[in-house]
């Protein structure tokens, strides 16, 4: 919906005369007029088994929002693929209004350090969070959280929140749907990874110094190759002697990455058989790039991971030998990648088939309520509650993606439904009566919802005669809001939801 | 340690059958023990702790030349120096609350534990370890999880093992119920119409009807509920004048004692430190290490206050998943290495003393480069905890925990007399 001038001035007068909590509330009215809100009439999923096209959103967005599964039915999977994966071409204004606020998501490293680190913290989280909820480019968001764990920072390391920052900007962001060795090369040289994986730390200061190779090996192991990739201690080894020399500005210029050829090992390098010449200097970091990104076990350890993410925790080899040859055919091109596996026939085998990780279940739940929010710590505590803060991964391997890692957070996941549903978490409002009415669930004045549509809403089929068993016990005691709302909540808390 | 030859190893499996079954044997007739009367603590130090600056071996030069900065000082007046335990050997300073229970006898260490997983992979390793496999040999789900599971006799309870954290160990991969837990304050049901035990009897039904994953979870977190509402119901102070230091750690320790007194069939518990990957500035007798030291120790020592008589059935170990190397690097930092020192403390523990002959100390730099190398191992880490659940948590089954592995006698767990 288009605003017109007017509206924009009385916000513009309205923001800058009210202290946040106004600013906030004038947002969210901003923000309906932008269309981020229910549609007045939106379809649900019909059949008992699941929609194929709910399928394709649920793993390739991070929830279906009221009116996202029409959408999708209209313009065709193809297109829609296409639109997510142009995503510069979609406006997003809605959401820049909520997640542009936060000023040291757009500082450089130097800038962050004059805040104080929980500050810094709490931006990146509601930042992230924000941006998966309301962001109409939901492929983009969900490859920034793909990369985000492959290259994961935990930034309760040294200094690395201050540079935090700039990395989700200039590293994960622009290249979550490029190109791979763009992303790796980017990762290399980013002040946050220097300090995680002690790549500032690793140079030859004298000619018997010792290399750290807390980066070469994850840069192998994780990053590239995979555990089983064929790359040899020695290699390891090889490899952080190439990387000798990044170091970080401080305090001239503090958290600026340079590379200091005085501290960098200039001898000839072997790395997986390839011999790098002496005295290349930087150069070798392209060496080392070139020889990684190129190995098949790099295409193939990428592929199962994507696989892996995007349809089964037990990836069908065929399709990673589809994506892994996708991987070596455009030199890691990801958007090939993204669509050989949104387009292959076997993707629509494995409907449900994943348990969402405890981020991408607050999303999805806040995205199917349309709910209205801005992240407070209310909100975000279950995150971390639920072991999924984000950047807060100790290890270097990132939040795992298989599901049996993280079915023991059920007691959190009911608990978060059934508050969000009730109105319980500060500063997050729903509301339920708009969305049962826009979807034809509203049953009348006093008689509480229709479960079976709210259901198929939520997990994208019809309840089974165990689910619509389970919510009937809600809906034959005393109507009320409060019924109501548990009824949902227990919806969002049943195993159908769970999935994805 | 373990025959790395694949056909050496198979033959020793038949004398290895004949002699587990002896053990069942031995253990026949002691039918004084049940499930909950042993507990063991597992408590992970996640990143290669560098036990060579935890238990110094203060008597070696060798020691002093390999970390020229961050060794720790000989036995001495100044608060930077080692505690002495015996000639050869001293506490990091930071250990000092541990002293008691060394000097107790109810503290023992093991020196020169390890795996045979040579990838230096913090997460090749840490799997291994707690699956509680040889290298490249998988099995299926956690060392602890099938040591639950091979008790088919005793009486599982949602709480027979509880990790305190976010989620679920690899280690207790496998058991047949495993609860995850920050607090046992959040461990309540949410109903905004008031009645919680209709919302529970709704998530009941709903969870019945799965039959994949969810199913055991399910029903799992329900019983939880349950059971802990009866805990809840009195305030925790901590007894004999305990002070947990006031860290994720601390907190942990202190619900593990919480729900050990409460008496609700805790088995199995598991937590981790993290914290000890000490590439870079690690520190001596203070700095990074140091840091976690204290946090160990302090937490540590306050659990043992608290315990009081509990202790008695309570056994706790602490392990890491490789040691660091013996030298320092150029970032006054160590990097990964192989054999670590393993600590555990409880009345069965052969305390007060080291076992396991002095760690050989070189530098060896080709081998260390390509190995990595670091402390040589003396002790495969399943015989360390072959011994525990034998000995400590009379587990009659260890065939069933590490099957075809060869245990060897550790001397850390004294025999149980039958």
């Amino acid at each position: 919906m288009a605003l017109n001038r007017r509206d924009l001035l009385k916000i513009a007068a309205l923001t800058s005369a009210f202290p946040l909590f106004g600013c906030e509330k004038v947002t969210s009215e901003l923000s309906k007029k932008l269309g981020q809100t229910i549609p007045e009439k939106f379809g649900i999923a019909h059949d008992a088994a699941v929609d194929r096209d709910f399928h394709l959103l649920s793993r390739a967005t991070y929830g279906i929002w009221p009116g996202d599964l029409d959408y999708l039915k209209k313009c065709g999977r193809d297109q829609w693929l296409q639109e997510q994966l142009s995503p510069e071409k979609i406006d997003d204004g809605a959401c820049e209004l909520r997640a542009r606020r936060f000023e040291t998501l757009w500082l450089d490293p130097g800038t962050c350090a004059e805040f104080k680190k929980p500050v810094l913290r709490d931006e990146l989280v509601r930042h992230m969070l924000l941006r998966a909820v309301y962001s109409k480019r939901q492929l983009l968001e969900v490859m920034v959280g793909f990369w985000t764990d492959h290259l994961n920072i935990d930034v309760n390391k040294g200094d690395a929140i201050y540079a935090k920052a700039f990395d989700d900007r200039k590293v994960i962001r622009p290249n979550a749907l490029g190109n791979f060795r763009n992303l790796i090369a980017a990762s290399a040289t980013s002040a946050a990874m220097l300090i995680y994986l002690d790549g500032k730390e690793n140079r030859r200061a004298s000619p018997d110094a010792i290399p750290n190779e807390n980066y070469a090996r994850e840069l192998l192991e994780l990053h590239t190759m995979g555990v089983d990739g064929g790359y040899k201690q020695k290699d390891v080894y090889e490899v952080a002697r190439c990387l000798t020399g990044w170091r970080i500005h401080s305090p001239w210029q503090r958290g600026q990455v340079y590379f200091d050829n005085d501290q960098h090992d200039n001898g000839t390098k072997l790395v997986l058989g390839h011999r790098i010449a002496a005295g290349q200097g930087e150069r070798d970091l392209d060496s080392v790039l070139d020889i990684v990104c190129k190995h098949p076990s790099t295409a193939r350890h990428i592929a199962t991971k994507m696989v892996t993410h995007f349809v089964s925790d037990k990836p069908p080899p065929e399709m990673v030998q589809k994506v892994a040859t996708a991987f070596s055919s455009t030199g890691g091109d990801i958007r090939s990648m993204l669509l050989a596996i949104f387009s292959s026939p076997q993707f629509d085998q494995y409907p449900a088939a994943k348990i969402k990780r405890p981020f991408h279940y607050i999303a999805s739940a806040l995205r199917s309520l349309a709910a209205d929010t801005y992240a407070h710590s209310s909100l975000t505590e279950y995150l971390s509650r639920m072991g999924h803060g984000p950047f807060e991964f100790p290890t270097p391997d990132g939040y795992p993606d298989q599901s049996s890692y993280w079915v023991s957070t059920l007691l959190w996941r009911w608990n978060f439904a059934l508050s969000l549903c009730a109105g319980n978490i500060a500063e997050v409002s729903v509301s339920l009566p708009q969305l049962a009415q826009a979807m034809g669930a509203e049953m009348g004045q006093g008689k509480g919802l229709h479960a079976e549509k709210m259901f198929a809403h939520f997990v994208g089929r019809k309840p089974n005669e165990h689910e619509l068993e389970a919510f009937h016990g809600h809906l034959s005691i005393k109507p009320g809001e409060s019924r109501d709302a548990e009824l949902v909540g227990l919806m969002l808390s049943s195993p159908a939801f769970q999935r994805c | 340690m373990e025959p790395r030859n694949q056909s050496a190893f198979q033959s020793q499996s038949h004398s290895q059958s004949r002699r587990s079954f002896l053990r069942r044997l031995a253990f026949a007739d002691d039918a004084t023990a049940t499930g909950a009367n042993r507990s063991l603590v597992c408590i992970f130090l996640r990143g290669g702790a560098d036990t060579l600056n935890m238990l110094v071996p203060y008597g070696m030069d060798e020691y002093y030349k390999l970390r020229p900065t961050i060794a720790i000082k000989a036995p001495g007046k100044s608060s930077e120096s080692a505690i002495k335990l015996n000639d050869l050997y001293g506490f990091h300073p930071k250990m000092a609350p541990l002293l008691p229970i060394f000097a107790d006898g109810r503290l023992g260490m093991v020196q020169g534990v390890g795996s045979d997983n040579e990838s230096g992979s913090h997460f090749s390793a840490q799997d291994q370890m707690e699956h509680g496999e040889s290298c490249r040999h998988s099995l299926g789900g956690g060392w602890l999880g099938r040591h639950l599971a091979s008790r088919t006799q005793s009486k599982q309870t949602p709480l027979s093992a509880v990790a305190i954290g976010t989620a679920l160990p690899e280690v207790l991969r496998g058991a047949p119920a495993a609860s995850v837990i920050r607090s046992l304050d959040d461990i309540k049901l949410s109903a905004p119409a008031g009645d919680t035990q209709l919302v529970a009897a709704a998530l009941a039904k709903l969870y019945q009807a799965e039959t994949a994953l969810l199913a055991e979870p399910g029903k799992t977190t329900l019983d939880l509920l349950k059971r802990v509402q009866k805990l809840q119901q009195k305030t925790y102070s901590p007894a004999n004048g305990a002070i947990y230091p006031d860290n994720t750690f601390g907190h942990g320790l202190k619900e593990l004692a919480r729900l050990l007194k409460g008496n609700v069939g805790l088995e199995i518990s598991c937590l981790d430190l993290n914290g000890w990957d000490t590439h870079f500035f690690q520190g001596g007798a203070a700095g990074l290490q140091a840091d976690s030291i204290e946090q160990l120790a302090l937490g540590l020592a306050a659990f043992d206050k608290d315990l009081g008589s509990t202790r008695n059935r309570v056994t706790t170990i602490v392990i890491t998943e490789f040691g660091r190397r013996t030298y320092e690097n150029s970032s006054l930092g160590t990097d990964h290495g192989r054999g670590f020192t393993a600590f555990a403390i409880g009345e069965r523990i052969a305390g007060g003393q080291i076992h396991g002959a002095l760690p050989l100390l070189s530098k060896g730099q080709e081998v260390d480069l390509f190995g990595p190398a670091g402390l040589p191992i003396s002790f495969d880490y399943r015989s360390v905890l072959s011994e525990i659940l034998v000995r400590a948590l009379d587990n009659r089954r260890i065939d069933c925990v590490f099957p075809g592995f060869n245990s060897q006698e550790v001397g850390l767990v004294k025999r149980s007399i039958v």
